[in-house]
Parts: C-alpha cells; structure tokens; sequence
C-alpha cells in the first residue's frame, strides 16, 4: 500500500509558473481527481507527479521516498502513467504493447519472464482485451485502445496510478466502462489513483476526493459533494453553471447564455 | 493492413531468405569476376581451409580468391552490415523513416577529412594511410560537434540534434568542396572516387581494421532492438515504463557512429544501404526493431556484396562507383517499397 505526498510543489516554465504551491496526500485505496479549467495546471502537477517534470520547488513521495530521486526503472514500478495522448506504435500487437508495462522488471537485454507473461496475460483477461491480445495496437478502436492504455499501466504492478484525462476521444459508455474497470482495480488491488478530468460529473461520481486547480494553485480540496458547487465552478470556469442532484448523483449541468437559470 | 502485425513464421521465412540471400551474395563475391572460376573449387578450397579435403585451384585462382575477392567480400559483408544496422537504429532512436547512419554528420566529416588526406595540401600526408585515418576522425569529430550543438540529445528532442547534424553536414561540405577545388585536377578524380564509396583497395588488413568497430557496434545495435521498440512510444511515456532514454540514446548513437565511421573511413561513402535495406525488411517483418535490426545486418551484407560484384564486373576491367551501383539499385527498390507500403496501408 502506497501513498503519494505532494509538498509545496511549484513548477515554473521560464517567467511562467504553471504549478503554484500545490500540497495534498493520496492514501492508498484512494481515488483523486484534479479538476479544474483548461490551462490550470492539472496535466502539468500529474506529470510531475508521475516524474516526468522537474519541479522548481517542493516534492513528490511515494512512501516517503522521493520520486525525483528515482531512477527510471525504479519509478517505473512505483508509479505508472496513462498518458493524456498516448501513441499507439503501428505494427505492435495489443499483448506486445502491453508487455511493455513489464519493461522495469525483465530490462531491454532480456526477454520477458515466464511471470511477466503471466501477469500480461491476467491484465488482457481483466480488461477484456484476450481475444485483442494479436491485434495492431494501431488498428483498435479509441475505447479498446484507452483499455490497452490502462491494461499497460496495470501490467506494471505500481500501486500508484497517474492518470491524464484517460477519457480523452471516447463516447460515454466507453468514458464509463474504463473508469468501471479503474475503480474494480481501486477495490481489489487498494490502488492509489491520481487522475486528471474534464468532465465534472464522471469525476464526481468516481472520485473519492477532488482537487480543484485553479491557475496552478489548489482552490478546494475534498470530498466530490464538498468541491462540486455551482458557484465556485462558476467562479473557477468562467461560466454559469448548475449542480443538479440526479437520483443522489451530483450533475454539473452548463447554463448556455440567453437561457435563464431557475 | 491486416490488423495483426507479421506472424513468427513469416518472420522465420523472411530470415531464412536473408540467409540463403547471403549465401548466395558470397558465392557471387568469390566466383563470379573476369577469371571464371568454377563455385565447387572454390567451396572445396573453403572446405580445404578449415581441413576438410584438398583444394583443386590453380595457384593463380587460389591468390584470385584468397588475396583479391575473399577480403573484398568480407569487408563488403562488414559494409554493408554496419550501414544496414545503423540506418535501422536510426530510425529507431529518432523515430524518423528519412534517418541514415549519415544523419549526425558522419558523411560530412569523413569527406572532408578524406578530402585533407587527398588534396594533401601541405604535402605532408601518405595518401594511402592517411586517407582512412583522416576519414574516421573526421567523421567521430562531426558526430561529437552535431552531439554537443544539438544539446546532447536532451529532452529538447532529436529534432534539435537532426537539425544540429544538418548544420554541421553543411558546413563540413562547403569545407570539403572548398578544399577539393584546391587540388590538382587528378586529386580532384580521387576525391570524387572516394566519396562515391569502393571496395577496390580492400585488403585482409582493412578487414582486420574495421573488424572489431563493426563486431562491437552491431552486437550494441542488434542489443538494442528491444529498447528501440520501447521507444517507438515516444520519449515520456517511454520513461515512464522505466526506460532510461537519454543513456539508451548515447549508447545506441554511439555504437552507430563509432561503426558507420570505421567503414566509411576504408569504403568511402556509400549511400542507400542504410535507409533502403531497414525499409525493406521492415515491410516483410513489421516494425519491431528486434526484428528488423538482425535481419537488416544480414540482408545489408548481402545487398552489399552483390551491388560491389556488379560494380567490378560490369564495366571490367574498370570499376563503377559502388555508390552508383547502390544508388542504381537501391533507388528503384525504395520506390518500389513505398509503393507496397502504401497498397498494404490502403
């Protein structure tokens, strides 16, 4: 079990300072989303979170470890990255492009193991990707691509889970299938998730927390019912908006302008 | 397309036509030339050699072969490996399909530093043995500008160290064309010769020279190919799977231009192996690099053996520039891949 520490961090391109200060903790079992508009920060926090950023200031840890201390291979099976654009290689089988998620254990001299094969094998079978596993990556729909996305990270056998805007192209039964088969992993496995979302009400309902961002900076910090208030999405988004209350489940629902709100 | 990348047997096959392509490409190298020399002597001496039975040529066939066209053949063989290896990586490291092993500047480096050797202003430089040391220095030296101008290949991207190696190949160019109109007009034919790229002074010594460059890079080449597919994802996400991009780059560009250099140093610049023969074998096996990577090495030497064959025996007792012979060839077949390439993807 682990849990991710995010300490004053600060992350700075030039004059520009693209993360402000952002402080939070992820305990292990635990689904947390970034929200916030466009331009806020949250690509660029969950990045530096996963390690692929340097920070100008503060730190990330994973059990108290310092993921920037890490090497490659080691944060590779500590944390792994589903990539807001993920590229699909052409010509690489679904089952090959998922055993890429064993490349830290076996190393880029050796061939996968028995047990790598193994656990690629369990992921294909859990996000139903099986009867893919032979398939062009490059020839697959946006919803199974996504799944082999995350059937990628699952095979590196992180507890922590990074995830930027995993939905990104996909119809919402697919948005939904993929955030079902994340949180059953959350369930089973007590997976620490740290993922970015655009759509407010998705991220509501499966997130067991939400930090909002807000040009770099954290605004709220919470429980989804605590930070999905029309008013401060309002405020934050630069429009109006409504939280409307669906069978117990919170809807962000946009005003469009000449239509009045009641 | 299909949907399913090429099957373990048609990649087993594809190797298998390499091999039979290379035994074929060394029986052409050894037999076939202005002296007729007939293959079962010439597979008897080769059994001869290593003990087995008695060799039945003549002492001038045998100095034919073992002095003039077996060397010429085995350097052809370690040419055309090393280009075709590192065409391949690359592409791979640079995720770009224009890639050649004379992308960082190496072609550049070694023409100019041959061209020094050649034009010998100073007068102070044996040709034959200068030409291929200036060669090689000239060519590590272009690489290790291009390396350090283009920001050490960090995270500012390959495109910065291309484009870095596309300045320096320019400006050792004008330098090397500056410099030939300096020389004599025979100076000026050598030149042009040597940049055309020839096997024609190859000698068990120039084997022995390169042998060890080319045995060392294409093993961390071949080596490679499993990182290379790892990094067909791109650079982050490639890190994020726990690769160690920037030293896996160092190592492979390393490796290929360390390799590409000491051939080019004894063969001169030889053009095409190294972007035509990595295409091709890339449409018959798919795109894995530990795929493409093997069977290039093997493919690239026999492409090579069977191109300097035509190149000495067309035009006999005068020589073609193996580079034409290359271009001649390897031009046809690159349109030709292309064209398949495009008939598969529609």
């Amino acid at each position: 079990m682990s849990t991710v520490e995010v300490s004053g961090l600060s992350v700075r391109a030039g004059a520009t300072t693209l993360v402000d200060d952002v402080s939070f903790n992820v305990e292990p079992g635990t689904w947390c989303t970034v929200i916030g508009p466009n331009g806020a920060g949250k690509t660029t926090l969950v990045e530096t979170v996963a390690g692929l950023r340097r920070a100008s200031a503060g730190t990330v840890a994973i059990d108290g470890e310092l993921v920037a201390a890490m090497s490659e291979r080691e944060r590779a099976t500590r944390i792994a990255l589903v990539p807001q654009h993920p590229v699909a290689p052409p010509g690489m089988s679904v089952e090959d492009y998922v055993g890429l998620g064993r490349t830290a254990y076996h190393g880029v001299l050796r061939a996968p193991s028995a047990a790598d094969r193994r656990i690629v094998a369990g992921v294909l079978e859990r996000l139903e990707l099986a009867p893919l596993a032979g398939r062009d990556v490059a020839t697959l729909s946006g919803g199974e691509r996504q799944r082999a996305v995350l059937a990628r990270a699952l095979a590196q056998s992180t507890r922590v889970v990074v995830l930027d805007e995993p939905t990104t192209g996909l119809d919402l039964r697919h948005q939904v299938t993929l955030l079902e088969l994340l949180r059953a992993e959350v369930a089973e496995c007590g997976l620490c998730v740290v993922a970015t979302l655009h759509d407010l009400t998705l991220a509501a309902q499966f997130a067991d927390r939400l930090v909002l961002l807000d040009r770099g900076r954290i605004v709220l910090d919470g429980a989804p019912r605590d930070v999905v208030r029309d008013e401060e999405l309002a405020r934050r988004y630069g429009m109006t908006l409504r939280v409307v209350d669906v069978d117990g489940t919170d809807v962000v629902v946009p005003v469009l302008s000449g239509v009045t709100a009641t | 397309m299909s949907g399913r990348p090429p099957s373990t047997r048609r990649v087993t096959g594809v190797a298998a036509l390499s091999v039979v392509a290379l035994v074929a490409a060394v029986v052409c190298g050894l037999a076939v030339g202005p002296t007729p020399i007939p293959v079962g002597r010439i597979v008897g001496a080769l059994f001869a050699g290593v003990g087995v039975g008695h060799s039945t040529l003549s002492p001038l066939a045998s100095t034919i072969i073992w002095q003039l066209r077996a060397p010429r053949m085995v350097l052809g063989l370690l040419v055309g490996a090393m280009l075709a290896v590192a065409g391949g990586t690359y592409q791979g490291v640079f995720r770009n399909p224009l890639a050649d092993p004379y992308l960082l500047g190496v072609a550049a480096g070694a023409g100019l530093g041959a061209t020094i050797a050649i034009v010998d202003v100073s007068g102070g430089l044996a040709t034959p043995t200068w030409t291929p040391v200036l060669a090689f220095l000239g060519a590590l030296v272009a690489v290790a500008v291009t390396w350090v101008v283009g920001g050490r290949g960090a995270r500012t991207g390959t495109a910065t160290l291309i484009l870095a190696g596309v300045a320096v190949a320019s400006l050792l160019t004008s330098a090397q064309t500056f410099l030939q109109q300096q020389g004599s007009p025979t100076s000026i034919a050598r030149v042009y010769i040597w940049l055309l790229g020839s096997l024609a002074s190859a000698s068990w010594g120039s084997v022995l020279l390169v042998l060890p460059y080319v045995a060392v890079c294409v093993t961390v080449c071949v080596a490679a190919g499993r990182a290379l597919d790892v990094m067909s994802v791109g650079e982050d996400e490639s890190r994020s799977l726990g690769l160690p991009v920037a030293r896996v780059r160092l190592i492979v560009i390393v490796a290929s231009s360390l390799g590409t250099a000491a051939v080019v140093s004894v063969a001169g610049l030889i053009g095409f192996v190294g972007i035509i023969v990595p295409h091709l074998v890339r449409l018959l096996v798919g795109t894995s690099y530990r795929r493409i990577l093997p069977i290039s090495v093997v493919v690239g030497a026999a492409f090579l053996v069977l191109c300097d064959t035509v190149a000495r025996t067309v035009l006999a007792p005068s020589e073609l520039p193996l580079g034409v012979v290359t271009a001649v060839v390897g031009a046809p077949a690159f349109v030709l891949v292309l064209s398949l390439r495009r008939r598969a993807i529609t």
